[in-house]
């Protein structure tokens, strides 16, 4: 009887996952397969008559190694500025902010989130604009000499990036606080722990999860995002997505483009993975360093 | 808990240091929304210089055939996606939720769920094009050259593990006596599905739809991709107009597309408030992806 009826909801979901083995991984699969071609001729985007590994060490140029150097620091700066500005915030909406009001402050985080992502970063483009009212505003009260130069440069792109990712790093940090919970804040307060204490021993620990949720949700689609550089960051591009995309837009060598791709993946898994372990490594120290385990709070 | 909030001063200066910078941030995260919807009504010739108020540029949106049929298709794609994206999410959440915790299949299928959001978009993209243009070319599949019917699935594909995992997390919540109460009373699978599971689900299946619509109006770089001329949705149109020089008919549709986005979020919290949610939970519903 209970057999019967795992079997039927596993049935249930085949629907689900023949439609994402058919529409992703195969086309996952298929572009890791280009990634061993060549481009035959001009006028053709790929041949997979020959296979070897040339396109990878073709990809690992110069020009790739240096975005990708570039990617990575505007998105390890921005994953780490979005922290910067969304602990304080998180914590002000799930602790300090009047209950009454949170619904509220939840549902105006999430309106930008909603917002198309292309819209919001023209915003910006408006903004930061040479002879835009921020230009004008700032020479008006003497900030600045000439027009403001921000856009087209990578401080924009930085920008750009903080802002179009925030939403997704102070939401799971929301809800990570939100249920570590008050009665421990107050229980390490009244066994006499002052705020800085409590703040990096009680309240940060706990947020640790929403912390590494955050990040990868943040850091991962920065790194493969082509759009805030291509509006904020003008032509000449510096961030890795634009280069992949120009292979098979404008360059039409797919076998190159997937073999960017590829690596574009193996990097950012790479990038992902040592942060893990740098991570893992703290928390061991931090662990040992401080003999107060908190028997229960993983749980 | 009502004690300590008592007993926390109010004037307290880590207290108002928190509260200036929760109100600096909502300010940072609105002002390009509400630049673009001032800028919307700028009679000038580009987006960016402002020459003066007016309605110019809505009257000249309806009135540019482009503008009309790549926010139809946007609309048409997001309507396509949104329903095969539930309906998938659904089956899948409920399957996830109903199967042995820590089996291998459950252990897959969430893996291959996983990878689909943790792959950036841009890899994502220039995978589908050779995929669609293979089936649909190579192999002969006719519908997959059709626009409308790549958008559709390639926006599914981006959504249907939120939909999967916010169904998840509903079910996974409510234990599945009820269920099996009705299996004891003798109801069909297919009654019990469609009486019990299905009600129970609800509001995660609206969220799920509401996501996976807003999430498909929002695609610009795999619909860039593998777009058929013909079926450009709007933001690829946005995305386009970028190297001619943006117009600000863009603002006023993007204004338009807002407000939309905003009623359909407002129906969906309606529609969760009419089930036992409380605000909070529901806003926590909608951020659940």
């Amino acid at each position: 009887m209970k057999r019967k009826k795992i079997d039927g909801a596993t049935a249930l979901g085949f629907p689900t996952w023949a439609f994402v083995v058919f529409f992703f991984i195969m086309p996952l699969l298929l572009v890791l397969w280009y990634s061993f071609g060549y481009k035959p001729d001009l006028f053709t985007a790929h041949s997979n008559d020959i296979l070897s590994l040339d396109r990878y060490a073709e990809a690992l140029d110069a020009t790739f190694i240096g975005t990708f150097w570039n990617t990575l620091k505007i998105g390890v700066i921005g994953t780490f500025l979005c922290l910067i500005i969304a602990v304080p915030f998180a914590y002000w909406m799930a602790v300090k902010l009047d209950p009454k009001w949170r619904a509220l402050a939840l549902a105006l985080v999430l309106v930008p989130f909603w917002t198309n992502f292309l819209v919001r970063t023209l915003g910006w483009q408006i903004i930061l604009s040479p002879r835009g009212f921020l230009s004008d505003f700032l020479q008006n009260i003497g900030l600045i000499d000439g027009r403001l130069d921000i856009l087209y440069t990578q401080t924009a792109v930085q920008l750009g990036v903080v802002y179009n990712y925030l939403p997704l790093m102070i939401l799971p940090l929301y809800v990570a606080i939100d249920r570590a919970g008050r009665p421990l804040r107050e229980a390490s307060a009244d066994l006499g722990a002052n705020r800085i204490r409590t703040l990096f021993q009680v309240t940060l620990p706990l947020a640790a999860p929403g912390i590494a949720a955050g990040s990868l949700l943040v850091f991962i689609p920065l790194m493969g995002d082509y759009i805030t550089a291509s509006v904020l960051g003008g032509a000449q591009g510096n961030m890795i997505g634009q280069l992949v995309a120009s292979q098979f837009n404008t360059a039409q060598n797919w076998a190159l483009g997937s073999a960017m791709a590829v690596l574009l993946m193996l990097f950012i898994g790479v990038a992902v993975g040592v942060c893990a372990l740098v991570a893992l490594v703290i928390r061991y120290f931090v662990r040992r360093s401080r003999r107060v385990v908190f028997l229960g709070g993983a749980a | 808990m009502r004690e300590s909030t008592q007993h926390r001063k109010r004037r307290d200066p880590v207290h108002i240091a928190l509260a200036v910078w929760g109100v600096l941030v909502f300010i940072f995260l609105f002002l390009p929304i509400i630049v673009m919807i001032a800028y919307s009504f700028n009679t000038g010739r580009l987006l960016a210089s402002w020459e003066g108020f007016g309605f110019d540029s809505y009257l000249s949106a309806i009135d540019n055939p482009i503008i009309r049929g790549s926010v139809m298709t946007s609309l048409g794609a997001a309507f396509g996606a949104a329903i095969l994206s539930t309906v998938l999410g659904t089956l899948g959440g409920i399957a996830l939720a109903r199967s042995r915790v820590g089996s291998l299949s459950v252990l897959l299928a969430t893996g291959l769920l996983g990878i689909t959001l943790f792959t950036p978009e841009i890899v994502d993209a220039v995978s589908m094009l050779p995929w669609f243009v293979s089936l649909g070319t190579d192999a002969g599949i006719a519908p997959l050259n059709n626009g409308m019917v790549r958008l559709v699935i390639a926006h599914a594909v981006l959504s249907v593990a939120v939909v999967t995992f916010i169904v998840r997390a509903r079910m996974q919540g409510l234990d599945a006596s009820l269920e099996e109460a009705a299996a004891d009373l003798y109801a069909t699978p297919v009654k019990r599905f469609l009486q019990i599971t299905l009600p129970v689900a609800a509001p995660a299946i609206w969220a799920g739809a509401l996501m996976s619509f807003t999430l498909s109006l929002d695609n610009t770089i795999i619909s860039s991709f593998i777009q058929v001329p013909g079926s450009t949705p709007w933001p690829v149109y946005i995305f386009s107009a970028l190297r001619v020089g943006l117009r600000p008919e863009i603002a006023a549709v993007s204004t338009a597309m807002f407000l939309l986005t905003l009623f359909a979020l407002f129906v969906v919290a309606m529609v969760l408030r009419r089930s036992d949610q409380s605000p909070e939970e529901i806003a926590k519903t909608l951020a659940a992806a």
